[in-house]
């Protein structure tokens, strides 16, 4: 394990190179916001009037949650790396280090992210406080809670793009299948919670990605309960050991494929 | 003691082939066609410990598709190989703590970061204790003089210091075998010429067993004792360095631009391979004739500029078939 948290503490050092880039790029992520906030204040004719169960404070900080967890993970950038490593055989000169292609890919990416996440985290809380002027009622372990199935969320999220990057062992492109995976999260998951959606879709969605990935801390953090903590990170432990199962799988089916002509 | 076994080794590939243009696009859609490349064919050798082998071949030859076997990068079709005893598709994890690799055309050091800072990576990949892993970077760093830019990140440094990096990032676990993948190419031929001091420096003070592919000549001359030259997937010659020099590395090129015509014919040792009156291209059988009698002929005060080169690895292999025939 002590190699892995190397990699990640590699990584961070060579991002905070660019964390002037990060914070420009977080201009991005905060007129987003402005344009949902005030999308939501003209739908809501009154703050304390609730839509689909949610107030114009909880649904705007649900949002708020959602675009750091989607804007911090930089999914496709990460997704066309795997691509190419696969594609233009660089993934060969990991397989003969004594580490795991997937541990390491998790643990460049975690770094990659780590300080995006928490330039993010504080700024979109700034903002979040600039547009509602107060936070939704949270206690000390409740806001830790958030922050693990938020860690854990982006976890997840990166082994599927481990899983959907290496698909190029087998398609020509595998970044087609990211674009479709990353619309699904941001459309069921992002913008909208999943009570918005019609009731066979909510069910179907309460056992997707999205409830793990997107939903999960964003609720968690707008209506704290112990029973949807407990059903949530109990989920997400499902969703670790099958995406990392998948990614496996892939990896093991796949590297027998290599063929590096040249070079 | 032998270190590296390779027996009856092949490996095919399969690569799509596509008829040409846009119908040609459309059909490989739906009816994809391939053609299986034989890389490498029935190869075998060993090597001894502590030896600097050379793997030679033309580009394509197939000699870094068996170093990738020997690597456990690729999965062999047919054959064994057992480097250090490890089965290098069963034994990866293991064999990897054992081994060094160089990939000359390949970076693994990260570019943002400096010398240093990789070398503790490397160092905590391979499970090295701190303060042995610091212990060892100052050894390599003096040994490699490393010192005016081992602070300086990776992606600052010039091709030579990056490939010095490179090798001494490879070498931070103690590996008994540091396989090298052309580690001159691309270099000017001052730095190239010091990369193979050090290199040998190096066989010389830790006795690493060293397997190096080049297409480079030079290389193999300066640092091995025994070469391997693989063509077209086949061994078409092992044997010593002193044999290859005796029967193929007895010639020198020399290409001289004259300030007059000269007029000369072929004599003992000295064969014209282009006379274009002021360009001349001559072969000099150094078993005959020294290079330095060659240019007298030529009378140094009438050459404006001169270059003596090696023959070409695909001259020495096409003899080396000539002489089989």
């Amino acid at each position: 394990m002590k190699k892995y948290w190397f990699i990640i503490n590699m990584q961070i050092m060579s991002n905070l190179q660019y964390i002037f880039n990060i914070i420009f790029g977080f201009i991005g992520y905060f007129i987003m916001l402005f344009i949902l906030f005030n999308l939501w204040q003209y739908l809501y004719s009154d703050p304390s009037e609730l839509i689909n169960g949610y107030s114009l404070l909880q649904m705007t900080w649900y949002v708020v949650i959602t675009e750091i967890l989607w804007s911090t993970l930089s999914g496709s950038k990460f997704c066309k790396k795997i691509c190419n490593d696969v594609k233009s055989g660089n993934i060969t000169y990991n397989i003969n280090k004594p580490y795991s292609y997937i541990g390491y890919s998790l643990s460049t990416h975690l770094g990659d992210i780590s300080v995006r996440l928490l330039v993010y985290t504080i700024l979109g809380m700034l903002t979040g406080l600039l547009f509602l002027g107060s936070f939704p009622s949270l206690s000390l372990v409740s806001v830790l809670i958030v922050i693990l199935t938020s860690i854990m969320a982006l976890v997840i999220q990166t082994l599927f793009m481990i899983a959907i990057g290496l698909l190029s062992f087998f398609i020509e492109d595998a970044n087609p299948f990211y674009w479709v995976y990353s619309k699904v999260i941001l459309v069921l998951g992002t913008i909208f919670p999943i009570e918005y959606f019609p009731g066979i879709l909510q069910t179907i969605l309460r056992f997707s990605p999205v409830y793990v990935v997107s939903y999960g801390p964003a609720k968690l953090f707008v209506d704290f309960s112990w029973d949807a903590a407990f059903s949530i990170i109990l989920a997400q432990i499902i969703y670790f050991v099958i995406a990392y199962l998948l990614c496996f799988a892939i990896y093991r089916k796949g590297v027998k494929r290599i063929n590096v002509n040249g070079g | 003691m032998t270190i590296i076994e390779v027996k009856n080794l092949s490996k095919k590939f399969r690569v799509k082939v596509k008829e040409n243009g846009l119908k040609g696009s459309l059909k490989s859609i739906f009816k994809p066609k391939y053609k299986v490349v034989e890389a490498v064919k029935n190869i075998s050798f060993e090597v001894e410990k502590g030896e600097i082998i050379a793997f030679i071949g033309p580009n394509g030859a197939g000699k870094s598709t068996t170093i990738k076997m020997m690597t456990s990068i690729l999965y062999p079709d047919q054959g064994s190989v057992r480097v250090l005893g490890f089965d290098p598709v069963k034994d990866r994890k293991k064999l990897s703590y054992e081994i060094g690799t160089v990939f000359g055309q390949k970076e693994q050091l990260w570019t943002h970061l400096t010398p240093y800072d990789n070398f503790k990576f490397f160092g905590a990949i391979y499970d090295i204790p701190e303060a042995a892993c610091e212990k060892r970077i100052d050894e390599l760093a003096m040994l490699f003089e490393l010192d005016d830019f081992i602070n300086t990140p990776v992606r600052n440094l010039s091709l030579g210091q990056r490939i010095r990096c490179e090798i001494v990032a490879s070498l931070i676990h103690e590996p008994k075998v540091l396989f090298l993948d052309e580690p001159t190419i691309g270099l000017d031929p001052v730095v190239k010429e010091n990369i193979r001091v050090l290199i040998k420096r190096m066989n010389k003070e830790f006795k690493t067993t060293i397997f190096l592919t080049s297409h480079d000549v030079g290389d193999i001359e300066k640092l091995c004792k025994r070469v391997i030259i693989i063509n077209d997937g086949q061994i078409v010659l092992d044997d010593s360095m002193e044999n290859l020099k005796y029967h193929y590395l007895n010639k020198k090129i020399v290409e001289a631009k004259m300030k007059e015509k000269v007029n000369l014919d072929d004599e003992d040792g000295i064969t014209i391979l282009k006379d274009k009156g002021y360009n001349l291209k001559i072969e000099v059988d150094t078993t005959k004739r020294s290079v330095a009698d060659a240019i007298k002929l030529l009378n140094p005060d009438n050459i404006i500029d001169i270059n003596i080169s090696n023959v070409p690895l695909e001259d020495i292999i096409r003899n080396i078939y000539q002489k089989k025939d």
